[in-house]
Order: structure tokens, then sequence, then C-alpha cells
């Protein structure tokens, strides 16, 4: 795969200042209030569901991964407790954040490129209005606040599900799963896993419309960008994660 | 005024358009013909500095735009008024947003002045009764037509820039745009308009470009156009003198 360097810095360029001005955007009149709350529909209310569904099954499945495990050393009590600090601190947020770059990056960037095309953007330039603040800034403050408000429903759902397959299949008592849920509650494993998707939301949010409106070329284009999107939002939500887990271990005091 | 001097401007390393220079006046109305891909649009985006040109200078009323930033180009576009090709109306806005978006955004009226300008310039284009549906309702010609509407609701432009007004029409319904754009333009306001159909460009042009190849190879009016032994022009108008037969 040839790599064009010079390319490659101009798109991180014009991402950075892209990225900067859409957070700028809410600190700066006017302000889009409509769209804002339009997008928090999309985004968040949009997402529930399915962040509902896949949350619940990744908990269950994981459960079920750990009770097999745990039985075998005689450790079974101990799910819940796993269960616990693995979705609230780890799988919940990457979860949903998932979810959210398949759903809401894969729509934001095929809308703003769709956009682009039909210049409807360029229409928002000729009248004078910036399609940054109006497009870009509604689109990345609905996501900060929409993400870690889903991954808040999406762990709930992930931990009843974790607590179907530990009380009703592998026979644990569910007063010991959900006594160890209670404990695992804590100050630095709730902050760990919901500082998360404000970051997660941001990245999402930003690359997807940058993606949309670098779109050029038509449907092939479209596509292109829509995928582009899709994929570098993913890659950045596992590398940003694993940074963030670092940092939130270290700052938090706990020992590795 | 705009003038354009030795602009060049491509997508990569493949040149659009290539040393244009041309002067158009602010009451003029002019034609820019050519085939697909031939830069006419182009020029059109280059006026309006919605892209930066490769080398050459553009200006506007005096004003050099051809590095100006982004914040400080809203003066100078507001002097236009566009209507893209298909219109480009906000998909997910009714007609009447659409045409009440400017007035919202810019003006102080209240919400029953919004409503009866709106009405009021529906009825221009005679698109009235579309007032509540959705862009992806309407017709091609309706699109065009709500699309003017919304550019008259802008601001006070200097002058109007059509591309490809009448692409895709029916010659029922392009007449009709035609008629409007007349309509709208008789009051000295200038005029640029984009097409490569010939018919609707001699219906509200006085002045004709023509384009190949990127560059700028005929500048006249009705008769010179007409007249011409270009071969690319008169193979062009071949196709325009077949239709009027």
């Amino acid at each position: 795969m040839k790599i064009d360097l010079k390319r490659t810095i101009d798109e991180l360029q014009e991402y950075y200042f892209l990225a900067v001005k859409g957070v700028l955007g809410i600190f700066r009149r006017p302000f889009y209030g409509k769209d804002f709350v339009e997008q928090m529909d999309y985004a968040g209310v949009g997402s529930l569901l399915i962040v509902c569904l896949v949350s619940l099954f990744v908990g269950m499945a994981l459960s079920l991964q750990l009770s097999a495990e745990l039985s075998v050393m005689g450790l079974k009590m101990y799910t819940g407790k796993v269960v616990g600090i693995s979705i609230i601190r780890e799988i919940g947020p990457v979860a949903a954040g998932l979810v959210f770059a398949g759903r809401v990056g894969a729509g934001m960037a095929s809308e703003l490129g769709l956009m682009i095309l039909g210049h409807q953007v360029d229409s928002f330039r000729v009248f004078g209005v910036d399609p940054i603040k109006k497009l870009v800034t509604p689109r990345i403050l609905s996501s900060i606040v929409m993400l870690p408000a889903l991954t808040i429903i999406g762990d709930a759902a992930a931990l009843l599900g974790a607590y179907y397959i530990a009380v009703f299949v592998s026979n644990q008592s569910g007063y010991v799963y959900w006594t160890a849920i209670e404990h695992v509650l804590t100050f630095q494993n709730v902050f760990s896993g919901i500082a998360k998707p404000f970051v997660f939301g941001f990245i999402i949010s930003s690359i997807s419309c940058y993606m949309g409106l670098s779109t050029f070329g038509g449907a092939v284009g479209l596509r292109r960008s829509t995928t582009r999107a899709v994929v570098y939002s993913i890659v950045m939500i596992i590398m940003a994660d694993f940074v963030l887990t670092r940092i939130l271990l270290y700052a938090l005091g706990f020992s590795v | 005024m705009i003038i354009m001097e030795d602009v060049t401007f491509g997508y990569g390393i493949k040149p659009v358009l290539q040393n244009a220079t041309l002067k158009i006046g602010a009451s003029e109305r002019v034609a820019i013909l050519g085939g697909s891909g031939e830069g006419k649009t182009t020029i059109l985006k280059l006026i309006l500095r919605l892209i930066r040109p490769d080398s050459g200078r553009i200006s506007v009323d005096g004003v050099d735009i051809t590095n100006m930033e982004e914040d400080e180009l809203r003066d100078i576009r507001r002097k236009f008024s566009i209507v893209f090709q298909e219109g480009a109306l906000f998909d997910s806005l009714s007609v009447k947003e659409n045409v009440a978006f400017c007035l919202r955004e810019f003006s102080d009226m209240t919400e029953e002045q919004i409503d009866v300008r709106v009405h009021e310039l529906l009825r221009v284009v005679d698109v009235e009764n579309a007032v509540n549906l959705m862009p992806s309702e309407l017709s091609g010609g309706m699109h065009r037509r709500v699309a003017i509407a919304r550019s008259l609701a802008a601001f006070e432009p200097k002058m109007f820039l059509f591309d490809e007004a009448t692409t895709g029409l029916d010659p029922v319904n392009a007449e009709r745009i035609c008629r409007l754009i007349n309509e709208i333009c008789r009051e000295g306001t200038g005029l640029i308009i984009v097409t490569h159909k010939v018919i609707d460009a001699l219906r509200v042009a006085g002045r004709f470009l023509f384009l190949l190849d990127g560059r700028i190879v005929f500048d006249g009016d009705r008769q010179a156009l007409l007249g011409s032994d270009n071969p690319a022009i008169v193979e062009f108008l071949n196709e325009f003198r077949m239709e009027v037969e």
C-alpha cells in the first residue's frame, strides 16, 4: 500500500482545524439549538435500542464465559465482580462506542457527504452561514452528550444480561451477584467507564464530519468517505481506549 | 464588476480551467456555454470563491478576493445569489423552511412577517401550493423554482448566478424557468448562467462565452456566436439548430 505522506499530513491538519473549530463553535454565537436537539434525537434516542441489544448480549456472553471458567476453579461467586468491572470499566464504553461509530458515524458521514455533493454546503457558505458551526458543532456536542448516556444505559443492559446467565443458567445466587456489582460501583470504576465515552463521542463525530465534508467523486466518493469514517472511528476508539485506560489507571491510583 | 485574470484551477493534477481571463460588468447578462466537464461551473465557484484558484487573480467590485479568508468573503458573496444545479435545497427542511432560511438567520422579521414574505416569493415562482412539501416530494421544475425563491429571499443581490438552471427539465418547464429568470433580472441586475442548452442561453443572455478544454475560446454576442466558424462551436450549435428545425 502506497502512502502519500504530504497528503496524509494535509488531511491530518485539515481534520485538526475542523475538530478544533467544531468544538470552539460550542462557545460562540450563533447557537443552533434546534440542530443540536435534532442530532441528540438521531444519535441518542435513535441508537438506544441497538446499544441495549448489543450490550445485553455482550453481557450474557461474558457471563457465560466467566461462569464456565470460574466454576472450574471453584470461584463462581466472583462472576459478578469480574463481569461488573469488565463491563463498567472496559467493555461497556467500547461496545457502545463501536455501535455508535457504525450507526451514527456512518450516518453523519453519508449525510454530510451528500450535502457536499448536492451543493447544500456551498449554499450555506454563499448565504454566509458557517458550515462548521451549523453542521459540525451540533454533531460533536450531541455525540459528547449522548454517548456517555448511552453507555450508562448499555452498561445496565449488559449487567442484566450477565445476571440472567449467572443466576438462571449458572445457578448462582442473585443476591451474591448484585452485592458484587454494588461493590464494584465505586467512584474510580464508574468514573473510568464514564470518562471514556466523552472522548469516544468526540472522536467518532469529528472523524465522521471530516470524512463527510471531504467527500468528492459522486457515489463512489460517498462510499469511500462513509467507509473511512467508520473504519477510522473504530480504529481510533480501540487505540484511544488503550491510552485512556493507561492514563485513568494511573490517575485513579490503580497499580498494574 | 467581476475580473478574472489568468486564472487556472484544477482538481489534483488535472487542470479544469486554464488561464481564464474575463471581465463581466455589474448589469451584464452572460451565458457560459460548453460541454460537460469543461469548467463552466468552476467559473461560478471561483467568482464566489468557494474554491481557491491555483494561480491568477479574481476581483469583485475592485476587491481582490483571490486569497481572502472565509469570514472576509461574507460581504462579497452577499452581492450574488446563486441557484445551483438541481436547486441544492436543504433536504431536512420543508419548502417553507428553505425559503425562510435566510430570513430567519439574518433578518429581524417576526414569524408572521416571514410567513407573508415566503408566500409572496412562492407566488412569484408559482409554487405556492407546495409550501409544506419536503424537497424530496418536488418535481425537477418545482425544485428549481423553489431554489429561485430561496435565492430571492436571501439578500438584495447585484447579480444572479445560475448553474444549469434548466438541465433535466422538459421544454415547457425549461421555458418557464427562463421566463422567471428574465423577470427577476429585468431591473438592471446582472446574470451569469452556466448551461449547455444553447436555446436557454439565447433566451436569457446577451453575451456568450464558450469553454473548450478548460479555456475560453469564444467571447461575443448572439450574432457572433451564431456566425462563429470555430468547429467546436459549430458542432455545439448544430444540436441547437436541429432542435429548432
